[in-house]
């Protein structure tokens, strides 16, 4: 009875199998990489690590996430500066510069503050995220690349002009005047546009064309002007009778 | 004499523009728009009093040196204890099992307190001192004649143990460079890590567990010995599910 209470306690404890190979080489643990048994190198390649491989792979399907980035401060203040700058100037001109001195940049500087023209660097991300909520979104696609702005409160658009003539590589892209957009050939012509007071006297003179005409005609001496008088007449007689003519053929 | 005077003048000043214009360009400042991540807050961390590694003894103070038994098994397998970050927020995870003997402890306690700054670094070690004794018989000695005489004295490390760590006020990409420098030296393979990538390397283990498409794993079929496969392996393999074998671990097994 103890042999047998005996044998059950071990058995509880553990097994181990009938058969266990007695010689081996070298100990189990070893600096080397001991020889391993063939049915061993067997059940470890059946047992390998098999990754998953979906029918459709992965990259096909999930769109690469575009990383939202938060808008910086310095962001946020060159935004209101870009608006405060649509707001307060009536000319906003954007030109492209292809490697500018320094120097011609302070000389060119220098020429248009004479003209009370102001030029502003602004970084063409702040510039774009500004104008694609604004009312100014068609002037987006002059945002791409090395830009430089030039802006005055007055469009004085002539004077700009002929200060960058003598630079050829600060090309005109468009430019916004007075909340109208312009392209280039529209900013050249409005260029050569004559002044206000000019176009107002041509405007004025239009409008009083025929009684200024009257006035004139007036004015003439009588003798011409019933000698017109009998002109009139008779071609309003002739076509009177051409009129009848044509009628009684008819 | 006065035209003579002019066109050398005036040569001079054109050669001197010349000059002047290629070698000082002023530079144009153009606003561009990189923006910087905001730096680390070190607000909270608290650096310890000594944040230089302490020395180690080589020999413990034993009243009598007693000579142990090889008991290779403390190598074997991997670490249960001092597995995971204490105090640092980088350091050294062993790879591999091995002794650390008195060399290669002076040699990281040296490397890194040479190089961290102690006002901004600590580092800590995640080692005993060395305290297994190691027996060596004399130069050209038979066999037999008693057990030879202790030698030296060594740490028995385990294969995922940390080794030491570093915190403090720093980066990894800072703190990287010197503990590479110690992990290459260090007699197993070892890997430098921090807190995040510690715990990213037991996650992608779990989850490799998990999506292998393999029906067939080492510890279903060692576990339920098909084929008597048990006959050909030891109860250490059934333990370690086949990613050990002695102080080695097997990567790539799941």
């Amino acid at each position: 009875m103890a042999t047998t209470l005996c044998s059950r306690a071990v058995q509880k404890l553990g097994w181990l199998p009938c058969t266990q190979s007695v010689r081996h080489g070298s100990k189990s643990v070893t600096r080397h990489r001991k020889p391993v048994h063939f049915l061993k190198q067997k059940l470890m390649a059946l047992t390998q690590y098999i990754p998953p491989q979906p029918a459709v792979s992965e990259r096909c399907i999930i769109p690469p996430s575009k990383q939202v980035q938060e808008e910086s401060g310095l962001t946020r203040l060159l935004k209101r500066e870009v608006e405060a700058l649509f707001r307060d100037n009536k000319m906003v001109a954007v030109f492209q510069n292809n490697a500018v001195t320094a120097e011609d940049m302070l000389q060119l500087k220098h020429r248009l503050m004479k003209h009370g023209i102001a030029v502003k660097f602004y970084p063409n991300q702040v510039a774009r995220s500004y104008l694609s909520d604004s009312k100014y979104s068609n002037l987006l696609p002059l945002f791409i690349g090395q830009n430089v702005l030039l802006v005055s409160r007055e469009p004085k658009v002539k004077e700009m002009l002929q200060t960058l003539r003598t630079m050829p590589h600060i090309i005109l892209l468009g430019a916004c005047v007075e909340d109208a957009l312009l392209s280039r050939q529209g900013v050249l012509n409005y260029s050569k546009l004559p002044s206000l007071a000019v176009i107002q006297g041509e405007v004025v003179g239009g409008l009083s064309l025929m009684t200024s005409q009257t006035a004139s005609l007036l004015q003439h001496h009588p003798l011409q002007l019933s000698r017109l008088l009998q002109q009139y007449v008779k071609q309003q007689s002739e076509g009177d009778g051409g009129e009848t003519e044509g009628a009684e053929a008819r | 004499m006065f035209a003579f005077l002019k066109t050398t003048f005036l040569g001079l000043t054109r050669s001197s523009r010349v000059t002047g214009s290629l070698q000082n360009q002023l530079k144009l400042l153009v606003a561009g728009m990189k923006t910087y991540e905001e730096p680390p807050d070190y607000s909270g961390v608290v650096l310890p009093e000594r944040p230089k590694l302490k020395f180690i003894n080589k020999v413990p103070n034993f009243k009598k040196a007693k000579k142990e038994m090889k008991k290779l098994r403390d190598i074997r397998g991997p670490a249960q204890t001092a597995n995971t970050f204490a105090r640092g927020q980088y350091g050294i995870v062993a790879l591999g099992g091995g002794y650390l003997h008195w060399g290669h402890i002076e040699m990281m306690r040296l490397t890194i307190n040479r190089r961290i700054d102690p006002r901004t670094t600590f580092a800590r070690w995640r080692v005993n001192a060395p305290y297994k004794p190691i027996t060596r018989k004399g130069l050209g000695q038979r066999m037999g004649g008693g057990k030879g005489a202790i030698d030296h004295y060594v740490t028995p490390v385990r294969c995922g143990r940390m080794v030491l760590e570093l915190g403090g006020r720093c980066e990894f990409g800072e703190v990287e460079p010197i503990l590479t420098e110690v992990a290459k030296k260090l007699p197993f393979p070892a890997k430098v890590v921090s807190r995040e990538s510690l715990a990213a390397m037991y996650q992608e283990e779990r989850e490799r567990e998990l999506n292998n498409q393999n029906p067939w794993t080492f510890q279903r079929v060692v576990s339920t010995n098909m084929l008597g496969i048990r006959k050909v392996l030891s109860p250490f393999d059934l333990r370690h599910n086949g990613k050990y074998v002695g102080k080695f671990r097997l990567p790539g097994r799941v």
